[in-house]
């Protein structure tokens, strides 16, 4: 069958000249030379040889080169990679077991909340947890952590490094994990988190088109942190055009996290809908942003308590756990105090 | 609009194609809507060449028609039911997926279409042990929850793996790349892909709302182009290669609150069947269970806004007789 070039991926006004001189296929434009078509549909020769080359790569076969021919993989090949990959721990044991190990790399997360109920304590703590090192279970990677409102507390990050160190320091067991302690300090951990504050969505977009050149040259990324999303769109006037970046974001934001293993993780706020007599506190943004998240956590308050809920997951069943921030970051609640009594954390085969 | 080119057809070389041009003659279309006779005279060419070669493009253009005892005849034939694995969503769709179809599941976030597409993907790939083709645009593929699902229905390892074999993925995030993907499927991966063992049955696009979304409204002129080509070129497939294409859709509230699927009015032909997914609300404000109400929406075979609740929980549930894992009831 004939594909039809107005569904190559080219600029609209090439595509115009292309149809208008009668070329509506792309077999018609197999047997083309770049200075014929150029002379036969008033392109010019650089425009020419870029439709030349859409056309030949398409044509060309089954070989994915460059991804214009996307690879295909089975399923049994997504499960090995995805046995390799492990999760983020959020030091909050009974959330990591709902989540099936913690929050997964290469999948994009919201964490939603009222203020005050702790989002940007978690972003935080899995900032200091991305960097656990493997020998201990974790993930040993960077982080990139996105600040739009202003709420990164150097101190607080301090604070969390010093008793995951702790943590981490009690738990040596052999030789390699007595190594991996000598580069697990404050320093370092605070090395590895790249900063960067926006100011409004123009900067958030930009920072997001550079972001895939960074994460080439830092291959230890395993992290991207938006703190957050919603304080950016919220004052929008255009809502189709707010819902348009939101999605286009989305699509960048999951494309990052598959290619180049990342976890993304977004904070969003909430807002209020009214249903007749009725309010409910829902998720900013509305139903089309509800699908741009692969797995998304509600952080409420019950009473006194804070829980977060497990609201949309492809592979965890629902589930609410109730959590507390500590001195030392985010934990499990109704635990004791002391780290010393808490059982040793051991990643088995997640 | 088919430019002729040397080759085309006996008759039609190089010199012909040349003669023709110069009498302003360069597609398919002229050729065959001009007098025959007097574009002899103009280009010098014999009346009889010209005939030849106008009978054989038509020949080579034109559509035929096919009387409709045939056509039923073809479609009683070549039409297959895949089940979806669930026998509450067997019930709304009317048996099952029929292939030579477009079905789509809409629903807000957290209502189970990814779920049920894992569902549809297993049982097609385990049970009637053909291929599926599944595009992922969203990241919500993971590898062990088809696993999970999986290792309900057979506890043989040999087994598990030679299904998860015959899932083929690809994963997209934009809607060129869609479209290569789908052209380059048509053009004979499909068959490469069947060489696993069985043909490729079921092709499950999720969601196809995540790539077109971005290019429709606003200034940009190329969205429902783009949109309704992924629509011909999900259909051609569907009907040329007899394969059941499942689609996922957002959903969007309209004025007075209501939902309804996403994409718009012109997105809402394409499909043949339509189901919308809705979580059932529990008391409290975030409800945990896992029971879901199906709407179908459209239906060329059924009466439409039939209702049914199913379980997301089905997929995970233990056989008679099993060890150790958690039971639920049937639904």
């Amino acid at each position: 069958m004939q594909r039809p070039v107005s569904s190559l991926g080219l600029s609209p006004s090439v595509k115009v000249k292309l149809v208008n001189s009668g070329l509506q296929f792309t077999a018609d434009l197999l047997h083309l030379k770049p200075l014929q078509l150029s002379k036969d549909t008033g392109l010019s020769q650089q425009e020419a040889l870029e439709v030349l080359q859409a056309v030949k790569t398409d044509g060309g076969g089954d070989e994915a080169r460059g991804g214009r021919v996307p690879a295909s993989l089975t399923a049994l090949e997504l499960l090995q990679q995805e046995e390799e990959m492990r999760s983020i721990v959020t030091f909050s044991s009974q959330l990591d077991a709902a989540l099936g190990g913690g929050i997964p790399v290469g999948k994009s997360t919201e964490i939603c909340g009222v203020p005050g109920v702790g989002k940007t304590q978690l972003c935080l703590q899995l900032s200091v947890d991305v960097q656990v090192p493997q020998s201990f279970g974790g993930v040993g990677g960077q982080v990139i952590y996105i600040d739009t409102e202003g709420s990164f507390l150097v101190q607080r990050v301090i604070d969390m490094a010093t008793a995951a160190v702790k943590h981490c320091s009690l738990l040596v067991e052999d030789d390699e994990q007595r190594v991996a302690m000598t580069t697990f300090t404050i320093e370092n951990i605070l090395s590895n988190i790249f900063l960067v504050r926006c100011h409004d969505y123009v900067e958030l977009l930009a920072e997001l088109h550079l972001l895939p050149d960074f994460l080439s040259d830092h291959p230890k990324s395993r992290l991207l942190v938006i703190d957050s999303v919603a304080c950016l769109f919220r004052q929008f006037d255009d809502l189709s055009l707010r819902t348009r970046l939101l999605h286009s974001l989305t699509q960048q934001l999951i494309a990052m996290a598959t290619r180049h293993h990342i976890a993304v993780v977004i904070t969003n706020q909430m807002t209020t809908r009214l249903r007749g007599s009725h309010s409910q506190l829902v998720p900013a943004f509305g139903e089309s942003w509800g699908h741009a998240p692969t797995i998304r956590l509600l952080l409420q308050w019950a009473g006194s308590r804070r829980m977060v809920a497990i609201y949309k997951s492809p592979c965890q069943m629902d589930a609410t756990i109730q959590y507390q921030i500590t001195s030392e970051g985010f934990r499990d609640a109704d635990q004791p105090e002391q780290s010393q009594s808490k059982r040793p954390r051991t990643h088995t085969d997640q | 609009m088919v430019v002729l080119r040397e080759g085309m057809c006996p008759g039609l070389d190089e010199n012909v194609v040349r003669d023709l041009r110069a009498a302003d003659i360069k597609t398919v279309e002229d050729l065959v809507s001009s007098d025959i006779e007097e574009l002899a005279l103009k280009c010098s060419l014999s009346y009889k060449t010209l005939f030849a070669i106008r009978r054989v493009l038509l020949a080579q253009h034109a559509a035929f028609p096919v009387s409709g005892a045939d056509l039923y005849e073809e479609l009683l034939s070549s039409t297959a039911i895949l089940s979806t694995g669930n026998p509450s969503l067997d019930k709304l769709l009317d048996s099952g997926l029929y292939t030579g179809e477009i079905t789509e599941l809409s629903g807000g976030p957290g209502s189970g279409k990814s779920q049920v597409c894992f569902g549809v993907a297993v049982h097609v790939s385990y049970h009637l042990k053909q291929s599926v083709i599944y595009i992922d645009t969203t990241g919500g593929l993971t590898a062990s929850r088809l696993l999970q699902m999986l290792q309900t229905e057979t506890s043989n390892t040999e087994e598990q793996m030679e299904a998860l074999q015959r899932i083929h993925i690809f994963r997209l995030f934009d809607v060129f790349s869609l479209l290569d993907c789908l052209y380059s499927l048509r053009s004979g991966r499909l068959q490469q892909a069947s060489v696993g063992g069985g043909s490729v049955k079921a092709v499950i696009v999720d969601s196809v709302s995540a790539v077109i979304s971005p290019v429709l409204g606003g200034k940009q002129n190329e969205g429902m182009s783009l949109m309704i080509q992924v629509a011909g070129a999900l259909k051609t497939m569907a009907k040329d290669f007899n394969v059941a294409v499942l689609v996922t859709n957002h959903v969007t509230r309209s004025d007075n609150g209501e939902v309804r699927p996403g994409l718009g009015v012109s997105w809402s032909h394409i499909p043949r069947t339509r189901v919308l997914l809705e979580r059932v609300e529990g008391a409290g404000s975030v409800s945990c269970s896992s029971f879901r109400s199906a709407t179908l929406i459209k239906s060329s075979r059924q009466a439409c806004r039939i209702k049914e609740e199913f379980d997301l929980q089905w997929w995970s549930r233990s056989k008679e007789g099993s060890s150790g894992k958690r039971k639920l009831e049937e639904t």
